[in-house]
């Protein structure tokens, strides 16, 4: 039988437990702090990243895995009668999915690997690499998975909003949201990772009150009354997340969710004080 | 002879006497306003849209009544400011629709076409208010009807109209309570009862000699260019003069120094300025290195002049009798500046459209502007001395929005008016969202969405405009007494969307006692705009007490560079 293993980036965002129970592989990203680089989910991590932000004079910046990075971690994990998928965050977001298309084609004769761009980042990638895991324990085939990675990621909603546009416009992610930076008054814009994969804003309020308040808002006209699995994501900010999650579950049919951090790579370009949601019909 | 009919001649005679007894009354209009804020005023509003229109009318004068209304009606319509304004050239539009093909006009036609006047100005308000400049008008116009039929003196005709007026606006207090609270009657009804006046001036007896020799100089307050390097033919000639014997300089003198090195040396621009102005009124120096440019009024050019031949040779020499100028010598270049300032980098004048959907916004204060510019406001347009844009400078920020769709947001009460009737002559789709301050225009600003389309634009602009509560500080211009409160010429008032909450004399009280109205659960997000006259005291003082008073509050203070309002608060 096929073995199938799946591959994602450390920008997915999911936990360890994750990464264990479903025996995902994550390449790391790459943080750097001036002439310091450091390997996203392996040797920094949420707390130590946010602390060392706080203290930096500069602004830290990530750089992707290279395509001999993906080169190894791909021969690493083949085996005869294996197929890789390897899902990568957002080709408009990052050069990662390049990475990997190039490893691919310098692999081309010795693996088979299927590359998907989920257009989506953090855990919005991070519940595609889980669901894709999952089809493989149930034997599913490789065609049968990415269609369910293409219908999950159609179907899944990505609302989210930062303290400051900063560090989305200086890392140059801001994407359709540009137009938003700059504004004197403090707005809060509540933004998605669009179907092209940019970031892009849904809507603009006033306070930080009014932007969740509008999240959960934009979640029922999506949702109504279906069921949905709900992660939310949040940059050192637990307490915020719970109280967010309670109040999606208060109107919304919320039969599972979890909590996750916003990984180091995301942290750099969303800053702190990021809060995410992400939402799966089930 | 009695006048039994009204030519176009006969019409611009009146116009000119209307006009001229609305300027030399608008203080009186001005200080009929009901809140005794220092702007907003109806008067000057109604002289500068009535001057607009006295314009169009002189440079097509003509003796077919039609089609000296129609001019007139223009000019009202593209200078209207104000609410009053707007009105004001709404009775002249109907006016001039019903006498549209008559060379002149009998007492009936003229009692028909002031009707329709009437009935064009309701329409054009969405709202309209009894007790208001519509009451009259449609009190004179009524008694005109019953009246026309049973006259035949001109003379006599329009002092009916102006005795229904006059007995109209008189009434208005009872009709709208607030007037009868303050003691006064309503300021549009007043302007409109002293256009009636100088009408009826014309058509009395011996009125013709009174034309010739009364004829107003209608001086249009002109931009002042004071940059050193423009020494343009920029005019600020005084305002018009009620009558020869009443001009005390006669002869406008204007000339150019050019200063001799010892010249220059001995100059004093103040010192200079004050011997001038011992000789005159109208007094304008610009000095620019070697250059001065001089104008003024005075009663002995000649002295004037030897005066500044001190400092070197004159130039440019210019003198007018004042005295012998007759209306129809009003100079083309004396143009009403717009005050509009279209500062977005997007807008080119007739750029051919490049978005759906663009903002234009009115806001005086270049903080304020900037704010708006920086939440997506593609034209900012600022009021102008009376904070009221004509319905012409909105126009033409609508035209140089390149976008398909522009909404506008007023941002003033007495703006929205004017902003309907831009929406009407402009032709681009225009959508008025009916913001009555700052705060409710921020917010519309904020709510908008380039993307979506207009119905859905439209309804979250309008609703953004019920969540945000509107306080400003201002200060008092005469004594007053509104809904109970007592105020005293000077003292420091807070205004709470649109209605007087606090007066007096202690401006950090006033302000913590509209804060206190305007918070209702202390986490409220509040903005304050600091103005041009506020006290960086006072502001700091502002600061500490929000965060000690309501510390959950998120709070947040900005320059908004405004004139008159010291603060402008928003809270939602």
């Amino acid at each position: 039988m096929t073995m199938i293993r799946i591959v994602t980036d450390s920008t997915s965002d999911i936990t360890k437990k994750e990464q264990e129970t479903y025996g995902v592989e994550v390449i790391p990203l790459k943080v750097h702090f001036g002439n310091e680089t450091y390997f996203d989910g392996v040797d920094i991590h949420p707390s130590d990243f946010y602390t060392k932000l706080e203290q930096s004079p500069e602004l830290p910046t990530t750089s992707q895995p290279s395509p001999v990075d993906f080169m190894e971690l791909y021969k690493k994990i083949n085996a005869p009668g294996t197929e890789i998928i390897s899902i990568q965050v957002s080709a408009a977001l990052s050069g990662t999915y390049q990475s990997a298309m190039l490893a691919k084609s310098l692999l081309e004769e010795e693996a088979a690997i299927h590359i998907v761009d989920s257009r989506s980042a953090s855990y919005g990638l991070g519940m595609l690499a889980v669901v894709a895991a999952k089809e493989a324990q149930a034997g599913k085939s490789v065609e049968e998975i990415i269609a369910k990675i293409e219908s999950v990621r159609e179907a899944s909603q990505i609302y989210f909003i930062v303290d400051t546009l900063q560090y989305l416009y200086k890392g140059g992610r801001i994407g359709k949201a540009s137009a938003l930076f700059g504004s004197m008054l403090g707005i809060k814009p509540i933004l998605t990772i669009d179907k092209s994969g940019e970031v892009a804003p849904v809507d603009k309020v006033r306070g930080h009150k009014k932007a969740v308040k509008r999240m959960i808002e934009l979640l029922q006209q999506d949702f109504g009354s279906k069921a949905i699995h709900l992660v939310v994501a949040h940059s050192e900010a637990q307490e915020s997340a719970e109280e967010l999650q309670r109040m999606v579950s208060e109107v919304l049919n919320v039969p599972t969710h979890s909590f996750t951090e916003l990984g180091p790579v995301i942290g750099v370009h969303t800053g702190p004080g990021t809060l995410a949601v992400f939402a799966f019909p089930v | 002879m009695s006048k039994q009919v009204i030519t176009g001649e006969d019409f611009t005679a009146m116009v000119l006497a209307a006009a001229e007894q609305l300027r030399s009354n608008q203080d009186q209009v001005n200080a009929l306003n009901v809140f005794p804020v220092p702007d907003g005023d109806t008067g000057t509003n109604m002289n500068l849209t009535m001057t607009s229109g006295v314009q169009e009318l002189q440079s097509r004068r003509s003796n077919h009544l039609g089609k000296a209304s129609e001019a007139l009606s223009r000019g009202l319509l593209m200078g209207a400011r104000g609410n009053s304004g707007v009105i004001l050239s709404q009775l002249f539009r109907g006016f001039a629709k019903s006498v549209a093909d008559l060379d002149e006009a009998d007492l009936v036609q003229f009692a028909a076409a002031l009707q329709n006047g009437v009935e064009t100005a309701y329409k054009a308000v969405v709202k309209p208010v009894e007790g208001t400049i519509l009451t009259v008008s449609k009190e004179a116009a009524k008694h005109a009807l019953q009246q026309a039929g049973e006259m035949n003196d001109a003379a006599a005709f329009m002092n009916e109209i102006v005795q229904a007026a006059k007995d109209a606006l008189a009434r208005t207090p009872e009709q709208l309570p607030i007037l009868k609270q303050v003691g006064v009657v309503d300021a549009g009804g007043q302007g409109l009862v002293h256009i009636y006046e100088g009408f009826l001036k014309v058509l009395q007896p011996g009125a013709a000699d009174w034309v010739r020799l009364n004829a107003p100089v209608i001086g249009v307050p002109s931009r002042i260019i004071e940059s050193g390097h423009e020494l343009a033919e920029s005019h600020r000639s005084a305002q018009s003069h009620i009558a020869v014997e009443d001009i005390e300089y006669g002869y406008c003198t204007e000339f150019i120094v050019k200063m001799t090195p010892k010249g220059q040396a001995d100059f004093h621009e103040e010192a200079f300025r004050n011997e001038l102005s011992a000789y005159g009124d109208s007094l304008l120096v610009v000095a620019d290195d070697d250059l001065v440019k001089v104008h003024i009024h005075a009663e002995e050019p000649g002295t004037v002049m030897n005066h500044a031949m001190k400092y070197g040779a004159l130039t440019r020499i210019k003198i007018e009798n004042m005295r012998e100028q007759h209306s129809d010598i009003v100079s083309g270049d004396e143009a009403v500046k717009s005050e509009a300032v279209p500062a977005g980098e997007n807008s080119q004048p007739g750029s051919a459209s490049s978005k759906p959907a663009g903002l234009v916004a009115i806001a005086a204060g270049d903080g304020l502007s900037d704010i708006f510019r920086s939440i997506g406001v593609d034209l900012m347009l600022s009021g102008g001395q009376t904070m009221n844009p004509s319905t012409e400078d909105i126009v033409k920020a609508i035209r140089s929005t390149p976008a398909d769709t522009v909404y506008v947001l007023p941002n003033n009460s007495n703006i929205v008016l004017a902003a309907e009737q831009a929406k009407e002559l402009a032709d681009k789709r225009v959508v008025v969202i009916p913001s009555k301050t700052i705060p409710q225009g921020l917010a519309a600003a904020i709510a908008f969405n380039g993307n979506a389309d207009v119905e859905d634009n439209e309804k979250a602009m309008r609703a953004a405009l019920r969540q945000v509560r509107s306080g400003s500080i201002t200060y008092a211009v005469r004594d007053s007494h509104i809904s109970g409160i007592d105020i005293h010429e000077g003292d420091y008032l807070a205004m709470l969307d649109n209605e007087i909450a606090v007066a007096g004399p202690d401006q950090d009280h006033v302000i913590k006692q509209l804060l206190d109205r305007m918070l209702e659960s202390g986490d409220e997000i509040i903005t304050v705009f600091t103005g041009q006259d506020a006290g960086e005291e006072q502001t700091r003082l502002l600061e500490t007490y929000i965060s000690q008073r309501y510390p959950d509050a998120e709070c947040e203070f900005h320059d908004g560079g405004q004139p008159l309002y010291y603060y402008l608060i928003s809270v939602e």
